[in-house]
């Protein structure tokens, strides 16, 4: 399923990804409820990303008492030119896991066993946020653009490619 | 409004309280922020006439309008005085996290006054703000050991400015250090935190930066980033970064080397750019950074970020050293004492031309590691011949009577550029507005990198001082002091015309580039105001770079001499571009033409 990936062999640690998805989500810049991070150390350059596998992990979806976290199909467009980026063709078909607002009773299970730690309780909204690749137009990789990087990308399975080309 | 968070935050060291207060926005309207901001601050905020050390005297921290959005390389922090080190307007810049992280905790500026009875260190999560005793804990610490106890004991995200030791002991070139290796370098403002026993201000912020409609200015930032950001003209910054400088400069006869003694270093291969690319690991980003210049490297066990060209033009040729691993201890020492790497190695040099010329013996010279290595940590302590060397570059040529083997204007130690390679850059040296500073105009930029100018000759040199040429890349003083109310840094050559498509979201109307250009001229003068009004020595270069004897007598920059009719001309045609007077005073129809709202 198509996921976002952060390559901590590449990442600069310039948390452009971060702002981005904020601003996309929150309509402000808000990096601290961004859906994914990259964990800097400052002192040997070290980076750490951290993104939601989506169904390939799916064990929000699994722990959630509530059924508020779904599946749902979308088709991705990757923004920009990606020279040496995995080639996935113009879009790619797949499904994201969403949270359905009006189910989510902020219990915090699935906060609980993120292996990745992007799923949160949200600090206005008090229910659970996440990605989900901004319904198709995933800002995070359209910001990290820089050719020495590219850090930042889309990685699709097996199945992704019998969907794609949309 | 958006952008700006509207607030200031007012810590009274003295006192040990904090408040907050509204951003003067007709102030930002003038002024935009950064640099402009900061001084129209410091122009309120600085008693006239203070002595810098004196509790009176103010550090103020300044963000941009555009540090902690997706505008590339608008994340940096100014930090601003009256230098302790030379007296006039000290504005020193950093990049890291810092001020990203202060506008998310809710604020565009902090104003610290008087000085603690203890030492201290103030921890602000959004709108908690705390004071809490530094010492014997935290004080005395390197400046990587206080980032990582502000992050074990405050927050794991904290994000912090600190002095080291260097800063604790008031050497006139402390810096303040954040992210480890970003330094707001010069200037001496470690030395007034360490005179105001400032430790360090840890920031974590949650909160929100907005810019109006987000997904409009998403859309045009992503399409800045690839039009503007992502080009050949900056990635070089990148793939190589400031390295790339070393042979170029040396080549050109411009690196200084033993003391100033010549413009070309014999051993440059060691330590320039390929020898740095052998031994680079990574490249690091400041926050909301998409071009990542900073470069990590590892020798013999040596491993972290830099040195960048300034540093292996001080701290290498200028003391001999082509030793790669040594020039990265030293850098690794002076990073984690909190010591500006280009007054340091300057002085370093110094001192190895007083032990080889037989004046001193300072157990240090040129091309030996030994006594180099130990320079830092005794500079620090101020122990032993370090308390001399502590004295800063014209301190210590004075004491000695050899005042003219200092190389400084008006007590900040001179860059890497010899001006006898670049005719150029003397002119900007002595009308910079905080001392010995290559940042403010960047000629060589035309007479060396392009080639545009010869690089022997100040004829038309004082329209590129002031103007500048920023479409080709050539930064005028005009175009600086408006870049850097941005904040943007220097590695993003973005033009009046970039800057005038991103300020229209911010203050929803359109700019042209002469506005852009006016804003610059503005704040120019307002800087020079400030600076006549504390008492600026006369705008000079060091008597050497005049004289045809003394001149280099090897590389590209052999036989020049700068000669002081021709500078005094190219002076006073400055004077006369600007509109000031023959003694460099603004005159009241300029200030009334580009709209300073203050008056000598």
């Amino acid at each position: 399923m198509p996921h976002v990936m952060i390559s901590s062999k590449k990442c600069t640690g310039c948390h452009m990804c971060e702002l981005a998805c904020s601003a996309q989500h929150e309509g402000a810049y808000r990096p601290s409820v961004a859906r994914l991070y990259s964990e800097v150390n400052p002192t040997t350059g070290a980076t750490k990303g951290h993104t939601c596998l989506q169904t390939g992990c799916a064990k929000c979806q699994e722990a959630c008492p509530n059924d508020a976290i779904v599946t749902k199909e979308i088709t991705v467009r990757v923004k920009g030119e990606f020279p040496g980026k995995e080639k996935v063709g113009d879009t790619v078909r797949g499904y994201v896991l969403v949270v359905l607002d009006e189910l989510c009773t902020n219990c915090g299970e699935c906060y609980d066993v993120c292996p990745t730690n992007v799923i949160h309780e949200h600090p206005d909204r008090e229910v659970a946020f996440k990605c989900d690749l901004c319904d198709g137009e995933p800002q995070c990789i359209a910001f990290c653009q820089n050719p020495h990087v590219l850090a930042v990308d889309l990685k699709v399975d097996k199945m992704d490619k019998e969907l794609a080309p949309a | 409004m958006d952008f700006y968070q509207g607030k200031v935050l007012r810590l009274d060291l003295s006192a040990g309280t904090a408040a907050v207060e509204p951003l003067n926005m007709e102030w930002a309207e003038k002024y935009i922020g950064g640099k402009g901001l900061l001084l129209r601050y410091m122009w309120a905020e600085v008693p006239p006439k203070v002595d810098p050390w004196a509790a009176e005297n103010p550090v103020i921290l300044m963000t941009g309008p555009f540090a902690g959005t997706n505008v590339s390389t608008a994340s940096r922090l100014v930090v601003g005085c009256k230098s302790p080190q030379t007296g006039i307007l000290n504005d020193s810049y950093v990049g890291g996290s810092f001020a990203p992280e202060l506008k998310f905790a809710g604020y565009d500026a902090i104003i610290i006054t008087g000085e603690s009875p203890e030492p201290v260190v103030v921890t602000i999560k959004d709108d908690v703000v705390s004071f809490v005793p530094a010492g014997p804990k935290y004080w005395g610490m390197q400046t990587s050991e206080i980032e990582e106890a502000m992050r074990r004991d405050f927050d794991p995200d904290a994000k912090t400015l600190s002095i080291g030791p260097g800063g604790e002991k008031e050497i006139l070139w402390a810096c303040l250090s954040t992210d480890q290796y970003h330094k707001a370098g010069r200037g001496g403002h470690g030395a007034l935190w360490g005179h105001k026993k400032l430790k360090a201000i840890a920031v974590r912020g949650t909160g929100t930066v907005t810019v109006g409609d987000a997904k409009a200015f998403l859309d045009d930032m992503y399409r800045i980033h690839n039009e503007f950001v992502l080009t050949e003209d900056n990635l070089w910054a990148n793939e190589e970064g400031t390295p790339v400088l070393a042979q170029v400069m040396s080549d050109a006869g411009v690196m200084p080397t033993r003391n100033w003694s010549s413009g070309t270093f014999d051993l440059v291969e060691n330590i320039n750019s390929d020898a740095f690319l052998k031994i680079r690991t990574k490249n690091r980003a400041c926050y909301q950074c998409a071009i990542g210049c900073r470069q990590f490297h590892e020798a013999d066990g040596i491993a972290g970020e830099g040195p960048e060209y300034e540093t292996i033009a001080l701290c290498g040729g200028n003391c001999g050293i082509g030793d790669i691993a040594a020039l990265m201890k030293f850098n690794e020492l002076c990073d984690q004492l909190g010591l500006d790497t280009i007054s340091s190695g300057s002085v370093v040099g110094l001192a190895m031309d007083l032990t080889e010329k037989g004046i001193k013996d300072f157990g240090m010279r040129f091309g030996e590691t030994e006594g180099y290595l130990k320079a830092p940590g005794l500079i620090a302590a101020r122990e032993g011949l370090g308390e001399e060397l502590a004295l800063g570059a014209r301190g210590l040529a004075a004491k000695y009577g050899v005042p003219e083997l200092a190389m400084e204007v008006k007590n900040m130690e001179l860059p890497g550029y010899d001006p006898r390679g670049a005719f150029g850059m003397s002119l900007g040296y002595a009308t910079s507005d905080r001392g010995g500073c290559h940042m403010r105009t960047y000629p060589i930029a035309d007479e060396i990198v392009a080639g545009a100018l010869p690089p022997d000759s100040l004829d038309g040199k004082a329209m590129k001082v002031v103007w500048g040429n920023p479409a080709e890349g050539m930064i005028g003083e005009n175009f600086s002091a408006v870049k850097f109310a941005g904040i943007w840094c220097d590695f993003w050559a973005v033009t009046p015309e970039q800057i005038a498509q991103i300020f229209k979201h911010a203050w929803k109307r359109e700019f042209s580039e002469e506005e852009v250009f006016q804003i610059g001229e503005r704040i120019w003068n307002l800087g020079r105001l400030f600076n006549l009004r504390e008492g600026v020595e006369p705008d000079d270069i060091p008597q050497k770079l005049y004289a045809e004897e003394g001149a280099h007598t090897t590389g590209a920059s052999a036989g020049r001499a700068i000669g002081t009719e021709t500078f005094k001309k190219a002076l006073q045609e400055f004077y006369q571009i600007r509109g000031w007077d023959e003694h460099g005073v603004p005159s009241e129809a300029k200030l009334a033409e580009i709209g300073v709202d203050v008056r000598l």
